[in-house]
């Protein structure tokens, strides 16, 4: 192995989890996409580095994108910490969060495959996808006693999100706040933001190239992972 | 008062141009009013004129604006007598046909005069008339041709919806008609007409888009409905729209040139920029529409290809989901999207723990104690002991009996087994495969077989007395000489034929023979 490979490779490695990204559009990261796509050796480092960390490594549109993937301890997100940077308080709210970033996924993809030519989504499309989302189980809230809601079921996010008023006033409309829907969608969207998933133009959101690199790449190939969690929650669910 | 105001005036001033836009179906209701019962005794009393005028109508339209010819009245005859026939089901002869088709066309033309329209005027105080016309006729080459009138065309397209043909077309086809009848302001109001059609065709695109991104079967059938009523007729609205263009630039030149025409030259100009407009509008539907192509059938493509590759359906995730009413794994999919977290914060408690913990002076080694390998016997190995242990018990008394009896059966040898061992080698598989074994050669000479070993049996016969001898050998025991038997197998005729156990099985006889 030569030195110099080694260098390269950790070059690269160094800015992925520093969360750069290396491409080869960017004058100041093209040598080091150059070296990952031709460079058999440095590519070997890097992918063998990064799987050893427990890191994804996509490559979408001559970019490479990294993944901490969802249970990797040293360089994920602990939910204490997602709670702080969204700036939620409740387990509820952050798993509310979860659910808004699910529906804007939705409304680009309805599966990996399938891109659905949405080019954009606006505060209001969400709230009004996260209501018809909803829908099914806000009924069913209405039957039950609220102290009786378990606190992961879908009942206790669609409760938090059904207290939301639509806005707080006129003028907090493009507020994000955890006090009203619209202003929790806004302060998802800028989480989305800061994580470079979205990039906002005149209050329409568009999907960023990361977005796609990981919806296109990272469930495919963990599918079965991702159903065997889910098998897990309904076998829990059944005793 | 001023309420009153608006109400009188809308009554008095708008009075007249509601009465001149229901001239055009004044026609209509005059001619549907005609009996047939008085003509011929009333043998044609079914047929209907209302149905009559508008079959006419349409054929005209068909002639006149679709496929730009005139009628004659040979083509109209011809049309009126298929359609008697088809829908009224006349049989009668030629001249009797050719006289109702004659009499219709009569009406229709009502005898060659215009269709008078009276009404009170309430700005002039006094009655006025209009007068309208369903078909015009003109000497072309000295043969007469007939056209149908602007009117006629307009009532026809009020009547309904063409939903199978696009609205711009027929639009087209009547602002036509508008500029030959020096209608400008009307056609005016026509090309606006389009206008806010070529707007609804860019709108229903878009919807058709997005029906096609979520539901493709849903989206491939909307898609062909847009395809059907509006992407059809383009060449053909590219096409009138040339020529309304065409038509509008000779008149401003015959305005420019005549003082007479001098008073519409505004609503000319009104009229072209309008067109003008539309003809921009309905470029950038075309290109609106070519997107959508590309893009339905990239998405088409896509859906195709996607029903062949596994991919990860978000929906059908989330049904589940909620199925299981647990927003757990809602984080094992949306975690996996967000960057790489290099800032650490610890709990309160860890950073205590950190901060109390006292590690030990001297590092401990870990001992490692030495365990022995385990030996394993596997199922099959003990298998083969079996067989092999049986097996050494059956020839050891087969040889011996060959040695004392010389000639005996397998029942008599079984019987002695049976006797010798207290078991019933009957029930002793190993009791069956061993005398399978024995049949497969029909002579053997022991030393031979020991030296030489040809079959399966003799392999075991062999290992059975080598065994036998290293055990011997360790007891320090003198080891005996190989028995010199040779022996024949051959099966048993007559009644001992068949060793029967019941219950368990049937085997053939055999005679075993000592060979000296």
């Amino acid at each position: 192995m030569q030195d110099r490979n080694m260098d390269k490779a950790l070059e690269i490695f160094s800015a992925l989890i520093t969360g750069d990204e290396i491409s080869a559009r960017n004058k100041d990261t093209a040598s080091l996409y150059d070296e990952y796509s031709n460079n058999a050796e440095v590519y070997d480092i890097v992918y063998s580095m990064c799987k050893k960390m427990n890191l994804m490594l996509y490559e979408y549109k001559n970019t490479i994108y990294v993944s901490p993937g969802d249970n990797n301890r040293v360089f994920g997100y602990s939910n204490e910490e997602l709670k702080r940077i969204i700036g939620v308080r409740l387990n509820r709210e952050l798993y509310l969060c979860y659910f808004v970033i699910y529906s804007v996924m939705t409304r680009f993809y309805s599966d990996t495959s399938n891109p659905t030519f949405t080019e954009y989504v606006k505060c209001d499309d969400i709230v009004n996808a996260v209501d018809s989302m909803l829908a099914d189980t806000l009924k069913s809230i209405n039957l039950l006693n609220l102290d009786e809601i378990e606190d992961n079921s879908f009942q206790a996010i669609s409760a938090t999100w059904e207290d939301l008023p639509l806005v707080i006033s006129e003028e907090g409309m493009s507020r994000a706040s955890r006090g009203s829907k619209t202003g929790f969608v806004k302060m998802v969207f800028n989480f989305m933001e800061k994580q470079s998933l979205l990039v906002e133009n005149e209050g329409r959101y568009y999907p960023s190239q990361r977005m796609r690199a990981l919806i296109e790449n990272y469930y495919e190939e963990n599918k079965g992972r991702l159903y065997e969690i889910m098998k897990g929650v309904s076998e829990d669910a059944a005793y | 008062m001023s309420e009153e105001y608006v109400l009188t005036r809308d009554i008095i001033y708008d009075h007249n141009e509601r009465m001149l836009n229901i001239k055009k179906y004044y026609p209509f209701f005059k001619l549907s009013e005609i009996s047939f019962r008085q003509y011929r005794e009333g043998k044609y009393d079914n047929l209907d004129m209302g149905y009559i005028l508008m079959a006419v109508l349409r054929f005209f339209i068909e002639k006149n604006n679709f496929n730009e010819e005139s009628v004659t009245y040979e083509s109209y005859e011809k049309f009126m007598s298929e359609l008697l026939r088809r829908d009224f089901d006349i049989r009668t002869d030629k001249e009797e046909e050719k006289e109702i088709i004659s009499f219709i066309f009569d009406k229709i033309k009502n005898d060659g005069k215009p269709f008078v329209y009276s009404y009170f005027n309430p700005v002039d105080k006094k009655r006025q008339s209009v007068r309208t016309r369903i078909i015009d006729s003109k000497i072309v080459d000295g043969t007469v041709s007939y056209t149908i009138s602007a009117d006629a065309v307009e009532f026809y397209l009020d009547t309904k919806e063409i939903k199978d043909e696009s609205d711009i077309t027929i639009d087209q086809v009547l602002l036509a008609k508008l500029i030959a009848s020096k209608n400008f302001r009307g056609g005016t109001e026509v090309v606006r007409r389009i206008n806010s059609e070529v707007g609804k065709l860019i709108a229903r695109k878009n919807e058709v888009l997005n029906i096609l991104s979520y539901d493709v079967f849903q989206g491939v059938k909307a898609y062909e409905e847009f395809n059907r009523t509006g992407i059809r007729w383009f060449e053909e609205e590219q096409k009138l729209f040339v020529k309304n263009k065409e038509l509008i630039s000779q008149a401003l030149k015959q305005g420019e040139s005549e003082n007479n025409y001098y008073s519409a030259m505004e609503d000319i100009y009104q009229l072209e920029q309008e067109l003008n407009r539309a003809i921009t509008r309905h470029g950038r539907l075309l290109r609106e529409c070519t997107d959508l192509q590309v893009k339905a059938d990239d998405i088409i493509a896509r859906a195709k290809l996607g029903r062949l590759r596994t991919s990860f359906d978000f929906r059908d995730f989330l049904k589940n989901m909620i199925n299981n009413n647990s927003v757990l794994p809602l984080q094992n999919i949306v975690k996996p999207l967000f960057g790489i977290g290099i800032h650490k914060s610890f709990s309160l408690g860890s950073v205590d723990n950190m901060l109390t913990f006292k590690p030990d002076g001297n590092e401990t080694g870990e001992k490692i104690s030495s365990e022995e390998e385990e030996q394993y016997v596997y199922p099959d190995e003990l298998e083969e002991e079996r067989i092999k242990s049986n097996y050494g018990i059956f020839m050891e008394s087969l040889f011996a009996k060959i040695i004392s009896d010389k000639s005996f059966t397998l029942g008599e040898w079984v019987r002695e087994l049976n006797d010798k061992t207290g078991y019933d080698v009957m029930k002793n598989a190993d009791f069956y495969s061993f005398i399978v074994h024995l049949c497969q050669k029909k002579e053997y000479n022991l030393i031979q077989s020991v030296n030489r070993p040809d079959t399966f049996l003799e392999e075991i016969i062999k290992e059975h007395y080598m065994i036998e001898e290293e055990r011997q050998l360790e007891m320090h025991e003198e080891v005996p000489e190989l028995p010199d038997i040779v022996f024949s197998i051959t099966s048993v005729t007559g009644s001992d034929e068949v060793i029967e156990k019941e219950g368990v099985a049937c085997i053939a006889n055999l005679r075993i023979e000592s060979i000296e």
